[in-house]
């Protein structure tokens, strides 16, 4: 096995037709040195020896990716600690009425960090909060819905900012901050992450249940 | 040390030539990064000639967005026009089309009001009664003015509203009035950045966060042959940057303090404390 896997280096390395050739022939070879019956020699197909057999194989190029367990649980990445002269993880919250304006003011906070090489580690957002506008009746004690606004928030995390660069880039950030446009910079706990999750009431009932 | 300091020293190390002194500025800096450690730093350098100060550039964010260019203004509209064009009709429009249907089948003769399926109670209010009814509420709306126009001298602090404002305030150097960013001279024991803290308190009811502990800019100046004494050749000025919260009017006199935009700085400032002030401040 061994020596199937290096000579499928060396194609790859080298990559010319010839070596195609003489690797087929050897696999060839090295099937028959088997002890195979003779009657399974015929089902040797011709284009096996074909020099551009196998040319569109991609599968063996690509990293070996597990396959997927659909029980695991997400692990929280580990939150940095702030150090003398870098902040840990921070949080930079805006949140607003405006999908559109929010949205882009989001990915240009995204874009202005990969320009100053400052590190994002994640870039989500919460799900949309919908508040309805109730006004009183004139005449009566009823209330009735006068509007129905819509709250999007979208947080970009950054981590290891140095702190001498800090003020620039909230200054930046400040000046360019659109009309209507909420900005929050906040440092990244454990209960931020825990909050982008639903809440699981049969769960709960369940562990109260065990612990009573 | 020297590597996270990279990004706003190199301003620095282009400024000062001489060797040695910059040792005790970088100290003092290093150790203002955790504000609750104001332990006394090792100046090493005790008798350095240099004093220093620490000023703070107050700046007032702008409040609304600037005006378009006229082909900004063009693709916008372009933009616009496309977007509603290609977009699908919402349940408004829907609803104002099928009353503008439903009126238009009671006018027939043969009407027959039982075939109307949910019909409900949106014959008592339409989607164009609705309509009207918010045209009404909007033109009660009167938003507040863009600009206030040429009204607004110097020293307001509600003038260009598009554009960022630095504080400026007419100080004594020596023996003359300058124009200057807020500065004052600092103490033994206490950070730079508590210095110009300090500086921002004479100016009362100003209410000021400051971006950060790291200062933003630098300016050395060398005091007049007649006024060196034997251990004090010049003055160190670091900058630090802060921004204002709330508008507010200052009360001082009418000529000692002035808001300023960046292009205007230049008729107030002399050349090369200009010339470093520029370095900072960004016009955005």
């Amino acid at each position: 096995m061994n020596y199937l896997t290096s000579i499928k280096k060396v194609i790859l390395l080298q990559n010319t037709r010839a070596l195609m050739c003489a690797a087929s022939s050897v696999q060839n070879e090295l099937l028959t040195t088997q002890k195979v019956p003779w009657g399974a020699l015929l089902t040797n197909r011709q284009y096996r020896s074909m020099p551009t057999h196998g040319i569109g194989k991609y599968r063996h190029l690509l990293p070996k990716t597990l396959p997927k367990k659909k029980k695991d649980k997400i692990q929280m990445k580990q939150i940095k600690a702030a150090s003398d002269t870098e902040f840990g993880v921070l949080n930079v919250c805006v949140s607003g009425y405006d999908m559109t304006l929010v949205e882009h003011y989001s990915q240009y906070i995204h874009n202005f960090c990969n320009h100053l090489d400052i590190k994002v580690v994640e870039s989500y957002a919460l799900p949309t909060k919908t508040t309805e506008v109730m006004v009183m009746q004139d005449q009566g004690t009823k209330m009735y819905v006068d509007g129905i606004l819509k709250t999007y928030e979208r947080f970009v995390q950054i981590s290891e900012m140095k702190a001498t660069l800090c003020p620039i880039f909230m200054e930046v950030l400040l000046k360019n901050q659109p009309e209507g446009v909420q900005l929050c910079v906040k440092e990244h706990t454990e209960a931020d992450f825990q909050s982008r999750f639903k809440a699981r009431p049969e769960l709960e009932g369940l562990i109260a249940k065990m612990n009573n | 040390m020297a590597a996270p300091f990279r990004c706003i020293y190199r301003p620095l190390w282009r400024v000062i030539t001489g060797s040695g002194r910059l040792t005790v500025g970088m100290r003092n800096i290093s150790f203002t990064e955790n504000h609750f450690s104001a332990t006394n730093h090792k100046t090493a350098s005790v008798g350095s000639p240099w004093t220093l100060h620490g000023a703070v550039c107050l700046q007032r964010l702008p409040v609304i967005s600037q005006d378009r260019n006229p082909i900004e203004e063009e693709f916008s509209g372009l933009m616009q026009q496309m977007e509603l064009e290609r977009s699908l009709l919402s349940d408004h429009e829907l609803r104002l089309l099928e009353d503008a249907a439903r009126m238009s089948r009671k006018q027939e003769e043969d009407y027959d009001s039982d075939e109307e399926e949910d019909y409900g109670d949106k014959e008592i209010v339409t989607a164009q009664d609705l309509e009207d009814a918010w045209e009404q509420k909007l033109k009660q709306f009167h938003p507040a003015q863009r600009s206030n126009g040429d009204k607004l001298d110097v020293s307001s602090s509600e003038r260009c509203l598009a554009d960022s404002l630095v504080l400026l305030i007419k100080q004594d150097v020596g023996s003359q009035k300058v124009w200057l960013l807020p500065q004052v001279q600092w103490k033994a024991g206490e950070t730079l950045r508590q210095t110009a803290e300090r500086a921002l308190a004479h100016l009362p009811d100003v209410k000021a966060t400051f971006l950060g502990n790291a200062p933003c800019g630098f300016y050395k100046y060398k005091y007049p042959k007649d006024i060196q004494k034997e251990g004090s050749v010049g003055a160190k000025v670091f900058f630090f940057k802060a921004v204002m919260c709330s508008p507010n009017h200052l009360p001082l006199e009418k000529n000692s303090f002035a808001w300023v935009k960046k292009d205007e700085l230049k008729d107030f400032l002399t050349p090369e404390y200009l010339k470093q002030v520029n370095r900072f401040i960004m016009s955005l």
